[in-house]
């Protein structure tokens, strides 16, 4: 019997913003456990929430390029759970009243060809502590309690793990050119949970619904996957039902192991968080909030491509939210498209990579390159343009003629008579070097061109002189 | 006669004078506070309140609670100060903050002498749940009548002349029941008008901070200094308020007044059944447009299971907090779940209980639309219908409760299931989240029994203007149980 998958997926994404979802606790990882604590981070009797406008609009800019429906009412309801990592034992949510609902994302197939899959609902909602178990204990820290969270839920609608790897993939892009998130699965800024259902390949209905957590790369989703269409197609081949269960990844074994049946899923007595009078947003609020958006992935991948930037170059500067935005800078500044991909895809990359450096940490402000990048425009050759880099790259201080000047880097003529007329004249008024040259004596060429440069007193670049110097010997 | 039996405005009088001093006042209502037998304290802070009263020296003229001398309920979180919400669950927990309300006074200069007694965590009408026991009643020295919760202790500093004011909460009725079986003015302010940020919460969309005064004026008063936006509770309303001590004063022109009949006829004493009379007649020749009407029995029957449902769920939720963990009595236990369990068997009480396991319920899969959502679909009814009674009037009147103070042995059990369920129109505020204030009526038997106005959101300076109005016609303002007017000559 051939089975067709549905997977469905719902994506946490950890928001950027200066403080928590409901609290003035600082909002940025902290290396010392709780010290991102307020009394409301702690759940202390008769704090208030209050909400994060910044997240708002993080969660308005991630709805609105979702093409979604956005709520104008903002509206928070209370999921009550009893577990050590939930302080107030209950999270704000958004379960009735989501943030934004239905819409799209596209993602890419492997032929190249697009899927379009649809989408549930995003909402915004706060998290947990952290717990570290340990073999006696479990230690909590409260810095991650209250982060700001949206969650995104997809329809059922991706149907491999390739798939659903490309659609983790496709919001990771849209959530860090959104600059809401760091997007980071392996920092758990970006968490995952899935949900897959098998039926025969010619029913119309949907196979019950296995979730799957705990899953912390694109690998892992990919793998736990494929692993989880297998097991239930072997179950249902030896003609056994699927049960509704919550299962993990395990990385060792490759596969997904129980952790509980839905039978024993928790009920989450929902119920409205009257602390929170819903908040009427406006249309210039929500407007504003969208027309802030920073250009997304797809946008910048698109209007790169446009410049003649090649697929491979464009994918290499997309790697990194920030490594985009420096090139960015560096096109700002009026850089050759060309002549600045070249520099920033092979010479600063080759840089960052030996300094062990970010992009944000690198030595030379976008203006520098830009400046270079137009050196090689000017017809300066690429060896002159990257010794300048590395010199600049040295000497941060210095300006771009500070290095010329010290690498002797003179530009490029275009006045070939000129240069022509003054390697005749040295010439005529150095017959004797002429003779030694004549005479075998190398050295003489090396004097002739010295002399020509020094008569040059910069008008013309050495290695234009040398060429035009050699041919003309060459006629005597 | 003491300067604390006078009106907040006349202790100012006297405090600008120099007549008295802060700390006569402070050790005078500490030793008030030390003489009662009613149980009506969680912590008396003499040392606080009297070197916080010490350091007053230059009366501030323009402060009308500069060195008033006052208690809070003990479900204000008060920074440095335990805060038990009467329950053995927070039993040393120290806030960390002060409740807006507490922050408010004390940059009043308003003295804080003591913490007082609730209902556990504010759940019950009866005074009698909380870890130290039954609060009683002033004017009932066999200590056998109820002064009635979850304020109780509030209620009694006030009924027994211990502070001129003190801080309650109302989620059902929990600060004008207890006036009224008190004697003493109990102010319920619209939902928003005062900050509720560190009430220790029953069920936020219900509860109010609510206060007592023995006079008109004072609740004015009280007002002025704690309503406004704040922050920190995004609930709170920015709407306009203020200089309600002195609009008060201006009685309203003819103010129109509606009469819920289905309530007064409930009412079976017929020392409060006069007395309604007489203020009706009174309120007329005032010049008061009089209007009966019928609030529906079927709807007035609804109230109560409305009100246990909803503040049920939200409770529930909201004392999740309570965990033995992180704050209060500390769960024992290997793991989290016993510590826990731990915590909450030896700390909440059966009948607090009760009710998490009510709302729990009522949350719970298919029980959710059967009891949560039809509840909630009460509540928008009952609030539709008093809505539409209050359109065009500006204020509606009932007695505040239907009999005197009860026993605690015998609560209503001398009312009707019919009565009984006329004695909970005063949640109707709460459900629609509309002023309320109840004023002193008389007394039945030598027990006190009160009054309610009710009014439009954030009109609450035409509920004082009426409500000073009639204190004049009653006549027995300021009085507190061992002072009586009539005795004393004034």
């Amino acid at each position: 019997m051939e089975f067709k998958a549905a997977i469905g997926l719902e994506i946490h994404v950890a928001l950027k913003t200066k403080s928590k979802m409901f609290s003035a606790a600082p909002n940025y990882f902290s290396h010392e456990p709780n010290t991102h604590v307020t009394v409301y981070d702690m759940a202390h009797p008769g704090t208030m929430p209050t909400v994060n406008a910044e997240a708002v609009r993080h969660g308005i800019r991630l709805a609105h390029a979702l093409h979604m429906d956005i709520d104008p009412l903002l509206r928070f309801d209370r999921k009550c759970y009893f577990y050590p990592d939930s302080p107030k034992g209950f999270q704000i949510t958004q379960q009735f009243h989501p943030l934004g609902r239905g819409g799209f994302i596209e993602i890419e197939c492997e032929d190249g060809s697009k899927k379009t899959i649809g989408l549930k609902r995003l909402h915004l909602e706060e998290d947990a502590c952290k717990m570290f178990h340990r073999v006696e204990d479990t230690l909590l820290d409260y810095n991650r309690a209250g982060v700001p969270l949206v969650e995104i839920v997809s329809l059922p609608e991706l149907s491999s793990g390739r798939e659903a790897a490309r659609f983790v993939e496709a919001i990771r892009h849209l959530v860090v050119y959104a600059l809401a998130s760091d997007g980071k699965m392996e920092d758990g800024s970006l968490r995952c949970d899935v949900n897959v259902s098998i039926a025969p390949r010619e029913s119309d209905a949907l196979g019950t619904k296995v979730e799957i957590k705990n899953l912390n790369s694109l690998r892992n989703i990919e793998r736990a996957i494929d692993q989880e269409i297998l097991r239930q197609s072997e179950l249902l081949r030896q003609g056994m039902p699927i049960e509704g269960q919550t299962r993990r990844y395990d990385e060792a074994s490759g596969s997904t192991k129980l952790m509980r049946s839905k039978a024993e899923a928790a009920d989450y007595r929902y119920v409205p968080e009257a602390n929170i009078v819903p908040i009427r947003l406006s249309e210039a609020f929500i407007a504003k909030a969208i027309e802030e958006c920073p250009e997304l992935y797809e946008r910048k991948r698109e209007r790169y491509l446009k410049l003649g930037i090649s697929a491979k170059d464009a994918d290499v500067i997309l790697y990194d939210v920030a490594m985009a935005q420096y090139f960015d800078k560096v096109l700002a500044c009026g850089a050759p498209t060309k002549a600045a991909t070249v520099l920033f895809n092979v010479e600063v990359q080759a840089s960052l990579h030996k300094m062990g450096k970010s992009i944000v940490e690198f030595p030379l402000e976008p203006k520098r390159l830009a400046e270079l990048a137009s050196l090689q425009e000017q017809g300066y050759p690429h060896q002159a343009v990257v010794q300048a880099f590395h010199y600049l790259l040295e000497h941060p201080k210095s300006t771009l003629e500070e290095a010329q000047l010290a690498l002797s880097l003179t530009p490029p003529t275009q006045d070939e008579e000129g240069v022509l007329e003054l390697v005749r004249q040295t010439l005529d008024e150095n017959p004797r070097s002429i003779a030694d040259y004549k005479a075998g004596k190398d050295r003489a060429m090396g004097f002739l061109v010295g002399k020509a440069i020094q008569a040059a007193k910069g008008r013309y670049g050495p290695s234009d002189i040398a060429k035009a110097m050699k041919e003309e010997l060459g006629k005597k | 006669m003491n300067y604390l039996d006078l009106s907040i405005k006349e202790i100012h009088a006297a405090l600008v004078e120099r007549k008295v001093t802060p700390l006569d006042l402070a050790k005078e209502a500490i030793r008030r506070a030390k003489d009662s037998g009613d149980n009506c304290f969680e912590i008396i802070l003499e040392e606080q309140a009297l070197a916080f009263a010490s350091s007053l020296i230059e009366p501030e003229q323009d402060n009308l609670l500069w060195g008033i001398p006052y208690v809070a309920k003990d479900n204000l979180s008060t920074k440095g100060i335990p805060t038990t919400a009467s329950s053995e669950v927070l039993s040393g927990y120290v806030p960390l903050f002060n409740a807006t309300v507490i922050a408010r006074l004390k940059e009043k200069k308003a003295v804080l002498i003591g913490k007082t007694t609730l209902d556990e965590l504010a759940m019950g009408g009866m005074g009698m749940s909380g870890h130290l026991g039954k609060t009683f009643n002033p004017y009932d020295p066999t200590h056998e009548r109820i002064i009635g919760g979850s304020s109780c202790g509030s209620a009694t500093a006030v009924a027994s002349g211990i502070v001129p004011f003190a801080l309650g909460s109302d989620t059902g009725d929990s600060t004008r029941k207890p006036a009224a079986y008190g004697g003493i003015l109990g102010v319920k302010p619209t939902w928003g008008r005062i900050s509720r940020y560190g009430l220790i919460p029953f069920a936020p969309s219900l509860d109010a901070i609510g206060y007592f005064t023995r006079y008109s004026i004072d609740a004015a008063i009280l007002l002025d200094a704690l309503a406004g936006k704040d922050a920190q509770d995004a609930s709170s309303s920015d709407a306009p308020f203020g200089h309600y001590a002195d609009s008060c004063l201006t009685p309203l022109a003819a103010p129109r007044i509606l009469l819920l009949d289905d309530i007064i006829e409930a009412v079976r004493d017929e020392t409060i059944r006069q007395k309604l009379k007489e203020a009706e007649e009174a309120l007329k020749k005032q010049g008061a447009i009089l209007t009966h009407a019928r609030f529906g029995e079927d709807l007035l029957a609804a109230i109560r299971p409305t009100y246990i449902i909803l503040s049920g769920a939200e409770v529930c939720s909201l004392d999740a907090n309570l965990d033995g963990i992180k704050f209060g009595l500390h769960g024992k236990g290997q793991t989290y779940e016993s510590a826990m369990k731990d915590a909450r068997t030896r700390g909440i009480s059966s009948l607090t209980k009760r009710r998490f396991v009510l709302g729990s319920y009522s949350l719970l899969g298919e029980k959710r639309d059967a009891l949560y959502l039809r509840a909630l679909k009460l509540r928008r009814k009952l609030v539709t219908r008093t809505l539409e009674l209050l359109s065009g009037q500006d204020a509606i009147l009932t007695p505040s409760a239907l009999t005197i103070a009860p026993k605690f042995d015998a609560a209503h059990a001398d009312l009707s299931e019919k009565d009984k369920a006329a004695d909970n129109h005063l949640t109707l505020a709460n459900f629609a989240g509309l002023p309320s204030i109840t004023l002193p009526l008389g007394y039945s038997n030598g027990m006190p029994f009160g009054v309610d106005f009710m009014g439009h959101a954030f009109e609450e300076e035409k509920l004082f203007a009426i409500a000073h109005s009639f204190e004049k016609i009653v006549g027995i303002c300021g009085e507190y149980a061992g002072f009586r007017k009539e005795k004393h000559g004034i």
